[in-house]
């Protein structure tokens, strides 16, 4: 009965034949490790978010008189409407927790090679759209974070020269933050993840392509080194959704507001600054990088812009900065603790960005902005040195296996 | 698995890097209590329960509302329908009311200069959370406080151990001598100091003391015992659904345990092939 119905079907779309090339039977390098699983656990996450977020949207109001007291009625009085926010909420985290460790993977084992830049290209404007996404969220709650960190963020736009103060005011649909845009924010917060998952198949038609890398960055060849995807890969990525469950459900059930700060629990007020306005825990090396660019007076502010915009954007051109003939880190030794010290380094950053602009250590006698700028350099200095070792063959790789 | 032992040096060092996370709040470091409701298994004491939402409406409510809370929602800790009815009539409303101020927001702020906060949320809505109300509750100068330092001060000026002596009862930093004095000055005009509110000023006056509340159960009223009871029910009244999500986590975690780890022995079993 189903065969028959299949084949009907078939005749007219060959699904059948899409299902078998592009997924059950795609051939796999066999060499994979679970560093390779965090590509699914993101498609996992974005899943998981629209899903929460379209039944959190049927019950939240755009409204800036409404909207916080919208979510607390979604905590209160819709059936598990806890378990919808604190999912969408701690899902965030989570998304860019998978992001993250599958950016640095990529970096590690050289996936943004050649012949992968496009595939690449795709990672990195899904990257960008994931943080315009998040942003918006975060502001719909209306809380005190909320609203000034809208605040924040979209006064950096009048950083632009000519046309930057009228934008701000278009963006945001009056001359501060308000109930325009709130709106605004929420439609287009409900837009961009339907965006997003457009970029994601464009991101997997590019891998489908060129196919995957794997861990010693070597080519493959089709059959002896590779496993058709299905049961291999399948299995592999379920248990991944497994083990990423107990961390996130654990987040979820039993320290939901771990990553939320207290203030977005005070319903937002444009007469009242916060102490200390403070991005979510994924901005902050951004945030630090902003901040850290004060020394150039007047243009100091599109300066930190523009250092924000392009410590992400260098990522376009990370392809052609590295020209060692090997991809892999992993028979890269000098590139290797490179990448060390830029990981190590996204950790400065983001505590730098945590604390207070004017915070200082040992009583005052290092001010926190010169570690920030110190940090910020470093960040640079990696795509940087990366380029200067390879380009200049100062690195000697070791010999490469024949095969997988 | 190069990638792994990079990782593991990496999470090892920054353990060792940044070990003060966190940031100073302006106040005193707050008493960190036990609270029993906290963590994965805990529940909330239904008696302390009970005994809390009497001081929220006593005492909580001639300023504050919780406007997220109705009165009847209380039998979720087994408080008779009687008892939330004659509360809620204490307060001018009915048991299906809103738990809202006896005073209005307007008459509020002409008295205090601000709006008094919404509870609902408060143990949520500040660092340090119920350490946080619990601080405040009890962060007020008692009477002996107020009389050591008047004492102090009675010459006009601070000697160094009556500066020491000062900043210990204040929980102030003595190295600022100024800061002492301007808190001092402030203190004899009548400002409400509170040892653990960031900057130390703020518009409420002490909300209670020893008694404030007649327990029925013969808990002996204490301050500290109050706001133990009132902190607690704020932080049920901050999430009424914590226990039931706690509850469910806790099932999830046990299925989850068992679904991977069956995961695993499949996946295992189809890769045994290949390795």
């Amino acid at each position: 009965m189903f065969k028959s119905i299949m084949e009907w079907v078939d005749a007219r779309l060959p699904v059948s034949d899409l299902i078998k090339s592009q997924a059950t039977e795609y051939p796999t390098p066999k060499n994979l490790n679970y560093w390779w699983n965090f590509g699914s656990l993101a498609l996992f996450v974005l899943i998981v978010m629209l899903a929460t977020g379209l039944f959190l949207a049927m019950h939240y109001k755009p409204d800036a008189n409404l909207a916080f007291d919208s979510v607390e009625h979604i905590m209160r009085d819709v059936n598990f409407g806890w378990l919808l926010r604190y999912l969408h909420a701690n899902g965030a985290t989570f998304f860019f927790v998978c992001v993250y460790i599958h950016i640095l993977r990529g970096m590690y084992y050289g996936s943004h090679r050649s012949p992968r830049e496009i595939l690449w290209w795709f990672g990195v404007i899904i990257f960008f759209a994931l943080m315009g996404t998040a942003f918006m969220g975060y502001v719909l709650p209306w809380g005190q974070m909320s609203y000034w960190g809208a605040a924040v963020i979209t006064n950096l736009v009048s950083a632009i020269p000519v046309v930057g103060e009228e934008l701000v005011v278009w963006i945001l649909g009056g001359f501060s933050v308000g109930d325009p845009t709130l709106n605004r924010f929420f439609v287009l917060h409900f837009l961009f993840p339907f965006v997003v998952f457009g970029l994601v198949i464009l991101h997997m038609w590019a891998l489908h392509a060129v196919h995957s890398n794997n861990p010693d960055g070597i080519d493959v060849h089709e059959g002896k080194d590779t496993l058709p995807f299905h049961p291999y890969y399948t299995i592999k990525d379920l248990y991944g959704v497994g083990v990423f469950l107990m961390v996130y459900l654990a987040f979820v059930f039993f320290a939901p507001n771990f990553f939320l700060e207290p203030d977005n629990y005070i319903p937002a007020d444009p007469m009242k600054t916060p102490a200390h306005i403070v991005p979510e825990w994924y901005f902050l090396p951004f945030y630090a990088i902003l901040r850290s660019i004060d020394f150039l007076g007047s243009f100091s502010k599109l300066a930190g812009v523009v250092a924000m915009g392009g410590a992400i954007a260098i990522l376009f051109i990370l392809p052609w900065l590295d020209r060692s003939p090997v991809r892999s880190f992993r028979y890269r030794p000098l590139s290797r603790q490179l990448f060390w010290v830029f990981v190590l380094d996204c950790f400065v950053l983001g505590w730098v960005g945590y604390n207070p602009a004017d915070a200082t250590l040992f009583d005052g006698a290092l001010p926190l902005i010169v570690i920030g700028r110190t940090a910020t350099a470093v960040y640079f200095s990696y795509f940087v040195g990366l380029w200067l070792v390879t380009v200049l063959k100062i690195e000697k790789p070791k010999p490469l296996p024949k095969s997988i | 698995m190069d990638l792994m032992k990079g990782t593991i040096k990496v999470a090892a060092l920054l353990v060792l890097l940044l070990p003060q996370w966190g940031q100073a709040s302006g106040g005193a470091a707050l008493p960190v209590q036990e609270w029993g409701f906290k963590g994965i298994f805990g529940k909330f004491d239904e008696a302390a329960l009970k005994r809390g939402a009497k001081v929220a409406v006593g005492v909580c409510m001639n300023c504050h509302s919780l406007k997220y809370i109705k009165f009847d929602q209380m039998r979720a800790f087994g408080l008779p329908e009687a008892e939330i009815e004659a509360m809620a009539k204490d307060s001018g409303r009915s048991r299906k009311d809103r738990m809202l101020s006896v005073m209005d927001a307007v008459s509020a702020k002409e008295t205090y200069g601000i709006e008094p906060p919404d509870l609902s949320l408060m143990t949520k809505a500040r660092k340090g959370y119920e350490d946080y109300a619990y601080g405040i509750l009890t962060g007020y100068l008692t009477d002996q406080e107020s009389a050591d330092i008047k004492k102090a001060m009675e010459d006009g000026k601070l000697s160094e151990t009556e500066r020491m002596e000062v900043a210990h009862v204040l929980h102030m930093d003595p190295r600022h001598e100024d800061k002492l004095k301007e808190a001092i000055t402030k203190l004899e005009g009548g400002g409400n100091f509170n040892k653990y509110f960031p900057g130390h000023f703020l518009a409420m006056p002490q909300p209670m003391q020893d008694g404030a509340v007649e327990y029925g159960d013969g808990t002996k009223a204490s301050l500290e015992q109050l706001s133990r009871d009132v902190v607690t029910f704020l932080a049920w009244a901050a999430e009424p659904t914590a226990e039931q999500r706690k509850g469910m986590g806790i099932g999830v975690m046990i299925y989850l345990l068992v679904f991977t780890a069956m995961l695993y022995a499949v996946k295992r079993r189809i890769w045994a092939k290949v390795h």
